[in-house]
């Protein structure tokens, strides 16, 4: 009756008055994410301009007078902070970096792999009572506690240097052994198997001759934990292999001994494009 | 409305924000390296602020604070020199390329392990990716003073091929230390 119709007008006139709210709402959030956008754009374009212009100083082209025409203490102190900081990143570089700490010196050893820089590890020594390391971030299977009982108390650099060559010869044969399955993996059949320290490494991989595949079963070991080449490489092809893939056997494990896993595999597809 | 008009308007915001980050690292870097204080200047900064700090203690981080952290940075480059007796003299780097992911550097630096002196210039790429920030080294060029030593030189230039910077500082400490020794010993006997 009435009341049904009065109660009906009142709930469209309340939904009614929520949908106005909730367009104002809109509107407004719309107005405020252009003003936004636009102040961006202002700050962005004077940012800019001032890049351009160091740009241009730069190059000798413009006499502009730099921002730091009066360098506050403030902003020389800030400069040589940044300017010390950037020399102990080229520390980093070297391989043997670090810091003091209140109880002795927390060394970084870092890896690298030619020019490719790896993980790096870190060492916490305590110089009192004795030189000892608190913490370390150095994995299980380098020998860490032999090198140190060697080493650490009489020379604590040379310590760090055999510590450094094991860490970058293990570093080194997990990136050639990365470097394979990730860039010839087509040439790989199964899987690589390899341990934690990365020293002993077996695979299959296919050689064809005659437009046939062979598989080669390489086993590959690292008798020195600080070289990243092999000491002792064994290839094997199966007993229906042409005599001529044993020559190539041959060839190729004098390679794998003498060059890196992924650029002995690298001169292999050179060849083979030949 | 709906909400896609919003996303437009918010993925601009953000693009701006990120471009806003880069131009601002890209001008802070170029100041850095395109200034140069000497010793002196940054000694009379110093006093300046300790002068200024007794004065007064209101403000953003105290001038003791910077000049604290001034003092163990300095600290530490010191201990790292005397320690693996690479001491560098100069260091110059320019920043070539800056993206989001992606920056490249030249660097030039010249210094001396013990009596042997050494000038480098390379290019160091440091790539962002999802976890971490990997680094390589391109263009190598090094030079040594080691005068007669041939096998010095074959070293230097294949390390310079492999950009094998890593290397040739770790060989260049052991070198060094020998060399020294082998000096000493010389003078000794003469």
């Amino acid at each position: 009756g009435v009341f049904a119709h009065l109660e009906m007008l009142e709930v469209q006139a309340r939904e009614a008055a929520l949908k106005q709210e909730e367009m104002k709402q809109q509107e407004e959030k719309l107005a405020w994410l252009k003003a936004r956008v636009q102040e961006l754009k202002l700050q962005r374009d004077e940012l800019q301009a001032k890049v351009d212009l160091q740009q241009k100083a730069q190059l000798g082209k413009e006499g502009v007078v730099s921002d730091l025409a009066q360098p506050s203490a403030r902003a020389v102190l800030e400069w040589k902070i940044k300017s010390v900081k950037a020399m102990l990143e080229v520390f980093y570089l070297t391989g043997i970096s670090g810091k003091l700490t209140k109880e002795g010196v927390c060394f970084c050893i870092s890896t690298a792999y030619e020019g490719t820089y790896l993980d790096s590890y870190y060492l916490h020594l305590l110089i009192k009572p004795e030189v000892q390391i608190c913490r370390h971030s150095v994995p299980v299977f380098i020998p860490l506690e032999q090198i140190a009982k060697k080493y650490l108390q009489t020379d604590i650099r040379r310590f760090l240097s055999v510590l450094s060559n094991h860490l970058n010869a293990y570093a080194g044969r997990r990136y050639q052994a990365d470097q394979l399955q990730e860039h010839f993996s087509d040439q790989i059949e199964g899987t690589l198997q390899r341990n934690s320290l990365c020293n002993l490494l077996v695979f299959n991989y296919n050689m064809s001759s005659k437009s046939k595949t062979f598989p080669f079963n390489v086993r590959l070991l690292y008798g020195d934990l600080c070289c990243s080449l092999p000491t002792k490489v064994t290839i094997s092809c199966t007993p229906d292999a042409p005599a001529s893939l044993a020559e190539t056997a041959a060839a190729h494990s004098d390679l794998f001994s003498r060059v890196a896993l992924h650029k002995a595999f690298r001169s292999f597809a050179g060849a083979e494009e030949s | 409305m709906d909400n896609s008009i919003f996303q437009v308007y918010e993925d601009e915001i953000q693009s701006l924000e990120e471009e806003i980050k880069l131009l601002t690292e890209k001008y802070e870097d170029s100041q850095q390296e395109s200034t140069f204080f000497s010793d002196e200047e940054i000694l009379m900064s110093i006093k300046s602020f300790q002068r200024e700090f007794q004065g007064e203690s209101k403000g953003h981080q105290s001038p003791s604070g910077l000049i604290a952290q001034l003092e163990s940075l300095e600290a530490d480059l010191s201990f790292l020199m005397k320690f693996t007796g690479i001491r560098f003299t100069s260091h110059f780097k320019k920043t070539v390329e800056k993206t989001r992911n992606r920056t490249v550097r030249k660097h030039r630096l010249s210094g001396n392990c013990y009596s042997l002196s050494f000038q480098l210039e390379f290019q160091l790429l440091e790539m962002q990716n999802k976890e971490n920030v990997s680094a390589a080294i391109t263009d190598l060029s090094i030079t040594v003073e080691s005068g007669e030593d041939p096998g010095m030189s074959k070293f230097v230039s294949s390390t310079e091929e492999h950009g094998n910077l890593l290397t040739f500082f770790r060989s260049l400490s052991s070198y060094a230390e020998w060399y020294e020794h082998r000096r000493y010993t010389f003078l000794h006997f003469k």
